[in-house]
């Protein structure tokens, strides 16, 4: 009952996405047409006409039923300055960006769920003060100035712009290692935001938990320190940083615009950022819909992963 | 097996335990009496070297010869548990709680190397196999209590410390654990040291006796001679504080003629969702009178209160007070609520930390929009609740006032808005003996000089003997017998209250 709730209540937001999604750009002010020409010499009747082709022309109902029934078949209109499917101009861009996000987050939360725990069992100590000056110093810098300073720093080492260079071979492993050598720079930067709040928010909670009787029973039994702190407050404070890792991978697909654009990745971040500019309405409501779907979704995730993890909340 | 020599333990300046001598003998039980603060907890933990690093401890702690403060690490940590284990207050949280108890069970046993299963424990403690893979949030706390039972014997200890095992039990669950406990004991040959501020528990489970006091022991013997003669004032007051059912001394409330009605309440049930919390339940409280109602945890008594004051609706059922029904809604509630006031069990939670004891005392003046002369009813409540004098207690918070001042400064944000009745939850539980005595001797006090009758909601018969007028039993949300003290304490007629009757523990 509980699970079938949860269902309901992400199928709900995902519907409030796809609403939002279509008035939200409805009613930002400009005519679409009147940008999309913009800069070319076009007659009212050439606007018309292309009034009529994106069906702009039409009563707004009849253009939110049309925009919803495509919806649902999975077509999300066309971009204007494309002149292609936004589901194919997305699609081709959400493998660029779940590898970066997707690597750096696997990194992030291996290195910040061990620093937060290492700093909180050593309380104090300079293990826990440099960790955590260095987690705010990083978790407080603008992504952007972050990413140039490291492009500087790093000179030639790494390339810094794109996913790979055009006069690789062909091969499957020099091409993988292309890709990876150009995805250093950028997983770093998105590496050092975020894994500095799953370090501070592991940091907090297992000190929450630190002072637990439970722990003393654990001692009391005979268990070696790191066993306690494995077997035991590992476990119980990990629950809250789980729901964050997720709540933030749904947001970080959208939050690399930042680091896609300064490296100019070849992601959805970059190509937000293309469509802001532009802007090209139907890509922009397309890709609100997607990373805005993508949130819901990991939270659906994190809700289900808790209930697995956490024997006291009851989800299935 | 255990002796502690000439013990004392620091926290920075501050002496918590000074040159406490005790021994135990293997098959020995003792018990360590004391109130909170009194170090006897400290003792306990001192004996595995469980203290944090803040305490610096001065003796000998021999544990079977060897000193446990000079053991190094790896010594220390084969000593834990196997040579002595500890039954921790298991009813809160002393089980990780997301690793099945039977995990938490066998988890020493593979440290240690012991054989054995956990099913055999978990019969030992009279639990069914199939607990072993449950979650510490789906049993009970009598059943979480034997948990904590198995887990100490797990490795075949000689000597079991239990930390105030049955505390925040009801009798009936209380009873039930410390005969597991006592049985265990004697069938194994164990040692037992035992800590609780309830002298009535460690009659019922240890030969022997030492009382402490600011982290000194004060007395010591056989726990029969100690308790009927005690030697030391403090082991008197403790003694003193635990009232004996029957015994005309104990019985502080006078006896009152037959008053006029103030609460009735009219076959009222509440259910939540398919369950009937309160099935049918008639009750009378008089002006002036203290009725208690007792009963088991889950019998009912506390969502029926919560009714009574207007804090929940009934399915169905009246609630007359003061000759008119109860409103449900809107301003008649909001005066009702006034005249019914509410004290807690546990000051230290129903207090805001960051409130002053005015800010307390005043909140419900403001609530209820009596700005006018504040601080002279504030000043007038907080003394009648004997903070003397006020001004003294007015710009204090709730963590520098002890758990009976705490507890007078609820009363007295009750007492600010002159209400007529009194619903008090378990008003003494949380209060140390010496304290507890004070309290009750200060509600009877307001009943003789205000004539504020209350309701007393416990599953302590002893505080009911003491202080009620009437008791009322309550059990599956049905009151099944109700009468004057004496009858239904001397000559219950429900099995039900037999059963309560019988597993108090007898001093």
């Amino acid at each position: 009952m509980r699970l079938a709730g949860r269902f309901g209540g992400a199928a709900l937001s995902l519907l409030m996405v796809a609403v939002l999604g279509f008035f939200l750009f409805r009613v930002v002010p400009g005519d679409p047409v009147v940008s999309m020409t913009r800069g070319r010499p076009t007659t009212a009747a050439m606007q018309a006409e292309l009034r009529a082709q994106f069906g702009l022309d039409r009563p707004l109902h009849e253009q939110f039923w049309s925009y919803f029934t495509s919806l649902l078949h999975g077509d999300l209109g066309t971009s204007f300055t494309f002149r292609r499917p936004v589901s194919e101009v997305i699609g081709e861009r959400l493998g660029p960006t779940l590898l970066l996000v997707g690597t750096a987050t696997l990194i992030a939360v291996l290195l910040g769920l061990w620093l937060g725990v290492r700093a909180a069992w050593r309380r104090d100590s300079v293990f826990d003060r440099v960790t955590t000056g260095v987690s705010l110093t990083l978790w407080a810098v603008p992504t952007f100035w972050l990413g140039m300073l490291l492009m500087m720093v790093t000179g030639d080492l790494f390339p810094s712009r794109g996913m790979r260079d055009t006069d690789t071979a062909p091969d499957f492993v020099s091409q993988a290692l292309d890709v990876g050598h150009h995805l250093v720079l950028p997983s770093v930067t998105l590496v050092a935001v975020v894994c500095a709040e799953y370090a501070l928010v592991m940091r907090s909670s297992l000190l929450e938990e630190m002072h637990a009787p439970y722990l003393t029973t654990a001692r009391a039994k005979g268990l070696r320190d790191d066993l306690v702190r494995r077997r035991h407050a590992v476990p119980n404070a990990v629950l809250p940083a789980i729901t964050l890792v997720f709540l933030r991978f749904g947001l970080v697909v959208a939050g690399a615009i930042t680091t896609e654009t300064v490296f100019s990745w070849p992601g959805l971040g970059l190509l937000f950022y293309d469509a802001l500019t532009g802007p090209d309405y139907f890509l922009l409501q397309g890709l609100l819909v997607v990373t805005a779907g993508a949130v819901v979704v990991m939270n659906l995730l994190a809700d289900l992963l808790h209930g697995v993890l956490d024997p006291r909340v009851k989800v299935v | 097996m255990l002796e502690l020599k000439n013990l004392s333990v620091h926290y920075g300046p501050k002496r918590v335990v000074s040159e406490v001598d005790l021994t135990l003998a293997p098959g020995q039980t003792l018990g360590l009496a004391g109130e909170s603060g009194s170090g006897k907890s400290t003792v306990a933990m001192s004996v595995l070297r469980l203290l944090p690093k803040a305490a610096r401890v001065q003796g000998e702690i021999l544990l079977d010869g060897d000193d446990v403060r000079t053991m190094s690490w790896g010594r220390l940590r084969a000593v834990r548990w196997a040579s002595a284990s500890i039954v921790f207050q298991g009813a809160m949280h002393s089980l990780n709680p997301v690793r099945r108890v039977g995990d938490q069970i066998a988890e020493p046993m593979r440290l240690h190397g012991t054989r054995g299963g956990v099913t055999e424990l978990l019969e030992q403690v009279e639990l069914p196999r199939e607990k072993a893979r449950a979650y510490p949030h789906e049993l009970s706390g009598g059943q979480r209590q034997r948990v904590m039972i198995a887990m100490a014997l797990a490795c075949g200890p000689r000597l079991v410390i239990a930390d105030e095992p049955t505390t925040a039990l009801d009798v009936v669950v209380q009873a039930q654990v410390l005969a597991v406990l006592k049985r265990l004991v004697a069938e194994q040959d164990l040692g037992l040291l035992m800590i609780s501020h309830d002298l009535s528990v460690l009659a019922e489970t240890c030969d022997d006796l030492a009382v402490m006091h600011r982290g000194e022991v004060v007395e010591r013997g056989r726990t029969r001679e100690v308790i009927a003669n005690p030697r030391h004032p403090h082991t008197a007051a403790l003694t003193a504080a635990f009232p004996v059912i029957g015994d005309p001394a104990h019985r502080w409330a006078e006896p009152a003629a037959a008053p006029e009605p103030l609460l009735r309440v009219r076959d009222l049930v509440v259910d939540y969702g398919r369950t009937r919390a309160v099935d049918g339940v008639d009750l009378t409280i008089g002006r002036g009178e203290i009725v208690a109602l007792v009963g088991q945890s889950g019998s009912g008594k506390t969502t029926l209160a919560r009714t009574i004051m207007g804090l929940r609706k009934p399915s169905s059922g009246r609630v007359i007070f003061d000759g008119a029904e109860v409103a449900r809604t809107g301003k008649a509630l909001k005066a009702f609520r006034r005249q019914v006031q509410l004290v807690l069990q546990d000051p230290s939670s129903a207090l805001n930390p960051r409130h002053t004891v005015f800010d307390a005392v005043a909140e419900g003046l403001r609530v209820h929009g009596l700005a006018d002369d504040q601080e002279a009813l504030v000043t007038a409540a907080v003394e009648r609740a004997e903070l003397r004098p006020a001004s003294l207690y007015l710009e204090a918070l709730p963590h520098e006032l002890s758990g009976g001042q705490q507890q007078r400064v609820v009363i007295a944000g009750a007492l600010v808005l002159q209400p007529r009745l009194l619903v008090a939850d378990e008003p003494v539980a949380s209060l140390d003996a010496s304290v507890r005595g004070e309290i009750v001797a200060l509600l009877l006090r307001l009943r003789r000089e205000l004539g504020l009758a209350s309701l007393i909601i416990t599953h302590d018969l002893g505080l009911a003997w003491q202080i009620a007028d009437r008791v009322a039993v309550m059990h599956q949300g049905k009151i099944v017998e109700q009468g004057s003290v004496e009858q239904v304490l001397l000559t219950p007629a429900h099995d039900y209250t037999r059963a309560l009757l019988r597993a108090v523990p007898q001093v």
